[in-house]
This record gives structure tokens, C-alpha cells and sequence, in this order.
């Protein structure tokens, strides 16, 4: 089955595939060799229906290709377990962060693989939380072997343990759901005594008997789920401020009295209002509970952030390294780095050489070279040798915390909506008060009671019911359909200002361009041809981790050429590499490492070499034996659907421009073979921020689109950050949207979704706007009875879910 | 009619207890997943065959 695509992780494969093995009798595509272990896996353990189960938009993680090298055994120290692991009954227990669970067919292939261990006793997966609980045997079953079979069938664990922050935001999400599902009950009951009253019992003897039931119901309706708007209310009003609570308490409060005056007086002709009073609270709590909902997830992603930091160090003791609980690092302490691990603490180098991949706090997307006296930061990845480190900052000291610090305060700071809405709450407070004692005093003159009910109606009719149901209910609708196509919304707000970007700004490397090199061009000299010139340097550079020697080896294995036997490798990070093969030295790398190594290039190479530089292709050269035979060229290319996704935002009449950190030469490039784009080059992130502003001063809304940690303060200056998945944890971080399937053209379906929703929107608002106009004027002249506050709050809450279900019907099509 | 004087306790009683059970639930963790456990049921876990034709070859490059 040739499907372009990789049968595991999805990534695109044209034009060629890079693996391709039999599994299960078929013929499957694969993009790298972690994709076909794992789908190999996956198979053996009779699983593979795995693949019919996930979600045809959605990519699975990329599972890390040396996994299989990926050291687990740390786990079974006791140390180590000590902190995340405890003990009851002589059962073990574990909490799990699993960041690439993210559909429902992930959680069955967790569960699935983990329970058919011997000595597992249960282990569930949780998709909201993307958590996993294990319960296991600590006598027949290693902690390690746990971990070693969630990396098997692709997934990287780390040990989660809450804190309490997190588990405060639990108990008050479950009270929340009490006080909901109590309203909901108290409610069902009520409609039947309700539909015996307006049918006729009011009249007849069991009318008391009728009111005194709704009176049982009521009053624990009131006391309990009504609750935390009675409390909020009263401490708004100790510190003088009229909040939403102040209207809702009121109103039930006073429509909850006066029914109970009715009850109690025996000779009062009046009608009561309970089944008002419980119908209003929970349609009020259910707009909460939505809101609340929709909150938490949001607050739970930024979580993910912690897998960056590792849990635990190898800390040298006597001339030993031993794996150390990261808690239990202390300043001062020598630590080691093995290649392939990330750097656990900030600190220096006093030990080794190696590259050191910084991409998720630099966004440098080609590894630094680090020697004894330069620092490293915690989170990097150390991709070539050991080094060891001397301890300078550790947890939230390091330069990651203090990032991770960063990104939630931007993110609390940028609400203006919220704002907004938070200014205009008190009027609309102090609106419905004062209509509501003008009633009371027209009509006081008259009627005592009917000055009461009149009030009181005006009280729970203007309540914002359906206005407050008008957005959260779209927003969730709406973030439902985005997930489905691929698109996280972290923030509900970024709809709305999706819906009036006028201008957007595009970042260029992994975001217009592929972010990975291709070869472009190769020339040779000599007896060389370029076949076997390929070859050759693929088969030396496939001991290399570098960008350049990734894109020789795809460029070798799509002409399929076999590698060949390499001896006496030296790898000199950043610069170069040196082997032998059949006898023949070579040495491959840029023109400064020819330099080193004292061989002359010549003048006709070195032309060549700065013509590719002007055009931004980087170049390598290969040479035999002391003499040039050969020079490669590289280039990051456009995505696929770059040219797609800016014609069709240019033709919707919004302004764009290219902001990068790259050459002029290179930026103006793609501007142009874009549709001649404004472009903005050679910018520091703090300078990318500053283009923003201008834009926004000049009164623009600007959204921004980016994949990289330098573009990562750009995502929050601007109204609307969205990053691409494949971009760094940080950047990701920022954004208020994020293309999950790392597609740009998810960009133009997300806007389409946040014009229909901000539509929605509007129709809903005008709505309840339109109900509250009709009703309060017949409120304030008492002319509302039961029947009809009965029957027009809960449909005009209806008709604003309603509406906002028709988001759902904006993707179809 | 005096029924209803037996029926309506009867009515409230059946609430009380969907609501001891509805905090049950809740208290037992079956809200804590909104979004796994819809799916849940929908995946069947009947494929544990396919051990004989297990496939050999690692890489193929």
C-alpha cells in the first residue's frame, strides 16, 4: 500500500519513502526506523488494529529513533522511586505523564500493552489529563520493564507527581460537578410538580401539599448548589464590588423568599416561584461548569512543559556517577551528561566535548558546539559526547523554570476581552438593581406583592441566562470541532481575534520552509563520479547526527545506494568528519575545517563555494586522499502548501509580511517566489517583537505564525500567536492556537472556524439581547405569570446552545 | 388522588438516590476523563491472532 505518508507517524514521504518493511504480510512505508520498531511492536503484540482506530486528521508522535538505546533501568533504584512511587498493601503505585497521548486509540494501546505484563494489576490511561495510574507487583515486575514497554510501542514516559496546586484545582472542578448534577436532579423533580401546578392542582385541595414539595426541593437546591454565588456575592459587596454573583444571589434569593411568604401566609393569593429558583441555578451552573471545563484543559497543557526538565541526574560520587533524584542535586555537584540525554541542571562544562542541541530554549536549529568552560542550560539535549558539568542553578532556578515562569504570566496578563467584559459586568450589575427597585417602588404604591414579584421577575429575567450561556457554549463547541481538524485552541478568546486579524506575519525557517536541509546540488572533479560520491559520503556521514549528514543519507537512500564498510571515524562536531574506506582516507566537511586540516581548496572551488553562499546554500566539500574530489550544496525548501495557504490569505485582502532571523539574500528569495510578500530579514527575536508593536501601533490586529523559541516572545506580543506542532516546546508554549498535524494550511481552516464561531457568537448575543429587551419592559409592568418565565428562560437557553451546535456544520463542507 | 401523597416522597426518594450514585461515580474518578472515555467503548479488543505470521525482516535499506 503506497500511500506517500508514513503508516505510523503520517509524515509526509514524497517523493520516495525512506523505509519500507513487511509487516503483517503487507508492504508498509515508514519515515524512520523508530516509526517501524515501533510499528513492528505494535504488531507482534497483536495490537496493530491500533492503526484502524486513531482519528484519520490526527498524527501520531514521532517515537525517538535510538530508543532502543534509551537507558530505563535508573527507574528501579530505590532512590529514585522514592519520590514518585508509592507503596500500599505491597502494591506499587505510579503517576505517568504521557505528552503524545492525544486520541482515544492511544489510550486503548497504552492500556492494551501495559496489562498484558505479568504483575501489572491495573493501569489506566486518561486522555484529558494525558496521564497514566499504574498499579503493579513490585515483587514480580520491574518499574523499568513499565517504562521500557510504553517506549516500545512509541510512547516516552516521565514520573508525574502532582502538586498541590493541582490537586486544589481537582476538588474544586468535582464541587463544581456536584453542585451542577445536584441542581440538574432537584430540577428534573421540580418539572413534574411544575406541570401538575400550571395544569390545574393550584386550584385544587393538594395545592399545599404541591407547594410544600417544591419547598423540600428548593431550599437544599439553594443552600447547596447555590452556594458558591451566595458566597462570592456577599464577599464582592464586603469589598464594595458589584460582581456578576451580586444579581444571580439576589435574584434567588429574593424570588426564593417571596415564594416562601406565599407558602407560609394562609391567606395569600400569590403564586410561588421555586421551580424558577432551581430551573435558574442550574442553567447558570451549567454555563460555569463549561467555562470551568474549558479552563482546566488549558491549564493542563502547559503541564507538558515539565517533560523538558529530566527527573534525574548522574551525580559523581567518589569517582562514580550514580543516578540521583534531580530534587536531591545540589549546587556544586559534578554531573554526567551521556550522549542522547538531556542536561539536567544549568551549569559549566569542566569535562568532554560535544554539540549540544539548545533548539528548545534557542530555537537554533543546529547544534552548538560546547567545550570545558561553556555553559549549558537544563533542557538542552547533548547530542554527541559525554560531558561532565559542574551544578550551578538546579530546578527552578534554571534558565527553563525561569522561561516556564515567563510564559504563564504572559499568558495571564493577555486577556483583553476579559478585561473588557470585567468593566462592563458592574454596570450591567448595577443596571438590573436599579430597574429592578424602580419596579418595586411603581408598583409599591399599589400592591405590596405585585411590587415584589414585578421586581423580582425583572431580577431573574434580565439574569444573564442565555447571555451567559452565548459565548462559552460557542467556544466549546468550537474548540471541539478545531481539535477534531487538528487545531488546538488554548485560549477561547483567540477565536474572536483570529475573526479580526487584518495582518499576519509569518516566521520563515519550519514555517514557510520545511526546516530541514536538502541536498541541492553536487559537483565533482576528476575520476569521481557523483554516484559514487554520494555514496562514499553518505556512508561516512551516517555516523553523524548533524542536519547536513541526515539530508546525504536521505539523498543516498532515494537513489538506493548501499552504504559501505567506514573505519577510523572522527567526528569534530560542527565541522566535519573524518574515515577510512577500502584503504582511502577521507575527510568531509565546510571550507573552515579544510582550513584546519592545512588543505588548499583552490580558487575554482572557493568561487562556487561563495555563489551557493549568496543564494543561502550551504555547501560541504569531500576530499580524497589530500585532494578535492567533490562539494555538496544544501537548502531548506518550502513546504508544500506554503504557496497555497499565502494566495488564498492574499486573496481574502490580508496584509502580510515575512519576519526572520535569516540573510537578506535568503528571506528576500522566498518573499518573492511567494507572491512578492513584504518581508522584514536579519531580525533578533527582541526585534521580531518590536515589528509586531509597530504593526500594532499603527492600529492593526496582528496574528502571528511561528515554530521556533526566538519566535516564541513574538507568539505572545501579537493578538494572536499560533505555532506549528513541530516547533519547539517553548514556542508551542506561547501560542494561543496550534496546528497540531503540522500543516500551514490548518491556518486558513482555523480562520474560517473563528469567523463562523465569532458569527455565532453575535446571532447569540443578539438572542438573549432581543429576549431581555421583549421581557423586561413586561416584567417591570408585572405582566410576566409562572407559565410564561417557565417556558421563555429555558427555550431562550436552548435556542442559544442550538445555534451554537451549527458550528459543528462549518467544517463540513 | 390521595396517591400522590405516597408517590411525590416516592418521586423524591428516587432522586436522592440518583444523586448518591451520580456522587459515586464521581467520587470513583469516572469524570476525570471527558474525552477518552466516550471512545472507550467504541474500540474493540478482540485481535490477539496474529502471533504465526509474525514478520522477520529488521531494515530494509
Amino acid at each position: 500500500m503506497m500511500s506517500g505518508s508514513c503508516y505510523h507517524c503520517g509524515l509526509d514521504l514524497r517523493p520516495k519513502p525512506t523505509f519500507i518493511a513487511v509487516i503483517g504480510d503487507v508492504e508498509k512505508e515508514f519515515c524512520c526506523l523508530g516509526c517501524q520498531c515501533v510499528c513492528q511492536a505494535i504488531h507482534d503484540a497483536g495490537l496493530a488494529s491500533f492503526y484502524r482506530k486513531t482519528p484519520e486528521a490526527q498524527r501520531l508522535t514521532r517515537p525517538s529513533t535510538d530508543f532502543e538505546s534509551d537507558n530505563v533501568s535508573f527507574y528501579d533504584l530505590a532512590e529514585v522511586q522514592a519520590d514518585c512511587v508509592t507503596q500500599l498493601n505491597g502494591l506499587s503505585y505510579i503517576d505517568l505523564l504521557v505528552e503524545s497521548i492525544h486520541c482515544a486509540a492511544c489510550v486503548w494501546l497504552i492500556e492494551k500493552s501495559l496489562n498484558k505484563i505479568v504483575g501489572i494489576e491495573s493501569a489506566e490511561a486518561n486522555l484529558t489529563t494525558k496521564r497514566i495510574k499504574v498499579v503493579w507487583q513490585p515483587q514480580q515486575l520491574k518499574l523499568s520493564t513499565i517504562f521500557s514497554q510504553l517506549l516500545k510501542v512509541g510512547y516516552q514516559a516521565i514520573p508525574f507527581d502532582s502538586d498541590i496546586a493541582e490537586q486544589q484545582e481537582v476538588k474544586s472542578h468535582r464541587s463544581l460537578l456536584y453542585r451542577m448534577a445536584f441542581a440538574g436532579f432537584a430540577m428534573m423533580n421540580m418539572l413534574w410538580v411544575s406541570v401538575a401546578l400550571y395544569s390545574g392542582a393550584d386550584q385544587g385541595e393538594f395545592k399545599n401539599w404541591f407547594y410544600w414539595i417544591s419547598f423540600i426541593i428548593a431550599t437544599p437546591t439553594l443552600l447547596y448548589s447555590g452556594y458558591p454565588f451566595l458566597k462570592q456575592a456577599i464577599k464582592g459587596l464586603s469589598q464594595s464590588q458589584l460582581t456578576m454573583d451580586l444579581p444571580i444571589a439576589i435574584g434567588a434569593t429574593v424570588t426564593y423568599g417571596y415564594s416562601s411568604y406565599i407558602l407560609m401566609s394562609t391567606n395569600s393569593q400569590g403564586h410561588i416561584y421555586f421551580d424558577t429558583v432551581v430551573n435558574f441555578l442550574f442553567v447558570i451552573l451549567l454555563g460555569r461548569y463549561i467555562e470551568a471545563a474549558a479552563r482546566r484543559k488549558a491549564l493542563l497543557e502547559t503541564h507538558h512543559l515539565m517533560t523538558l526538565q529530566p527527573k534525574l541526574a548522574n551525580v559523581f560520587n567518589d569517582g562514580q556517577s550514580r543516578a540521583t533524584s534531580i530534587k536531591r542535586v545540589k549546587i556544586g555537584d559534578q554531573v554526567l551528561v551521556m550522549p542522547g540525554d538531556r542536561v539536567p541542571v544549568d551549569g559549566k562544562i569542566i569535562e568532554g566535548e560535544s554539540a549540544v542541541d539548545e533548539s528548545m530554549l534557542t530555537g537554533e536549529s543546529i547544534p552548538i558546539i560546547k567545550a570545558a568552560g561553556d555553559s549549558v542550560i537544563a533542557g538542552s539535549i547533548n547530542a554527541e559526547g559525554a560531558l561532565t558539568v559542574e551544578v550551578e542553578q538546579v530546578l527552578t532556578q534554571t534558565a527553563l523554570a525561569k522561561m516556564m515562569a515567563l510564559m504563564t504570566q504572559a499568558q495571564q496578563n493577555k486577556a483583553p476581552i476579559q478585561a473588557l467584559a470585567d468593566k462592563i459586568v458592574p454596570w450591567f450589575v448595577l443596571i438590573t438593581l436599579s430597574l429592578a427597585v424602580i419596579t418595586f417602588l411603581l408598583w409599591y404604591q399599589t400592591d405590596f406583592e405585585k411590587a415584589l414579584l414585578a421586581a423580582t421577575s425583572v431580577l431573574i429575567i434580565t439574569c444573564p441566562c442565555a447571555l451567559g450561556l452565548a459565548t462559552p457554549m460557542s467556544i466549546a463547541v468550537a474548540t471541539g470541532v478545531a481539535a477534531k481538524a487538528g487545531i488546538i485552541l488554548k485560549k477561547g478568546s483567540a477565536l474572536e481575534q483570529l475573526s479580526k486579524v487584518d495582518s499576519v506575519m509569518f516566521d520563515k525557517t519550519g514555517t514557510l520552509t520545511q526546516g530541514k536541509l536538502v541536498m541541492m546540488d553536487i559537483r565533482v572533479s576528476g575520476t569521481m563520479n557523483e554516484e559514487r560520491l554520494l555514496q562514499i559520503t553518505a556512508s561516512i556521514e551516517s555516523y553523524s547526527e548533524h542536519p547536513v549528514a541526515k539530508a546525504v543519507v536521505a539523498a543516498a537512500r532515494e537513489k538506493k545506494l548501499p552504504l559501505e564498510v567506514v573505519s577510523n571515524i572522527n567526528v569534530y562536531p560542527g565541522r566535519g568528519i573524518s574515515a577510512d574506506i577500502q584503504q582511502r582516507h577521507y575527510l568531509i566537511g565546510t571550507a573552515v575545517y579544510l582550513k584546519e586540516q592545512a588543505i588548499e581548496l583552490g580558487q575554482k572551488w572557493l568561487e562556487i563555494s561563495q555563489k551557493c553562499e549568496q543564494q543561502a546554500i550551504s555547501t560541504i566539500f569531500i576530499v580524497e586522499d589530500n585532494e578535492v574530489s567533490g562539494m555538496m550544496g544544501f537548502r531548506d525548501k518550502l513546504r508544500l502548501d506554503a504557496e497555497l495557504t499565502i494566495g488564498s490569505l492574499q486573496k481574502d485582502g490580508l496584509d502580510l509580511t515575512v519576519l526572520s532571523g535569516d540573510r537578506q539574500g535568503v528571506v528576500e528569495t522566498i518573499a518573492e517566489t511567494l507572491g512578492l510578500l513584504k518581508y522584514q530579514a536579519e531580525l533578533l527575536p527582541a526585534q521580531k517583537v518590536k515589528a509586531i508593536d509597530d504593526r500594532q501601533q499603527q492600529g492593526a490586529t496582528v496574528a502571528m505564525v511561528g515554530d521556533g523559541i526566538n519566535d516564541a516572545a513574538a507568539l505572545i506580543q501579537a493578538d494572536v500567536g499560533i505555532a506549528l506542532a513541530s516547533g519547539t516546546g517553548i514556542a508551542v508554549e506561547g501560542a494561543d492556537i496550534v496546528l497540531s498535524q503540522n500543516k500551514l494550511a490548518a491556518l486558513l481552516t482555523a480562520k474560517q472556524l473563528a469567523d463562523k464561531t465569532i458569527s455565532v457568537i453575535k446571532q447569540n448575543m443578539a438572542v438573549s439581547l432581543t429576549y431581555n429587551i421583549i421581557m423586561v419592559p413586561l416584567a417591570m409592568m408585572a405582566l410576566i405569570n409562572p407559565l410564561v418565565a417557565a417556558i421563555t428562560m429555558p427555550s431562550s437557553s436552548l435556542l442559544v446552545i442550538a445555534n451554537a451546535s451549527r458550528i459543528q456544520a462549518c467544517l463540513k463542507d | 388522588m390521595e396517591v400522590i401523597y405516597g408517590l411525590l416522597p416516592g418521586m423524591l426518594l428516587l432522586g436522592v438516590v440518583g444523586v448518591a450514585v451520580f456522587v459515586w461515580a464521581v467520587r470513583s474518578g469516572q469524570y476525570d476523563d471527558m474525552d477518552g472515555a466516550g471512545s472507550r467503548m467504541l474500540m474493540d479488543d478482540d485481535d490477539e491472532l496474529p502471533q504465526q505470521e509474525k514478520s522477520k525482516n529488521k531494515k530494509d535499506d
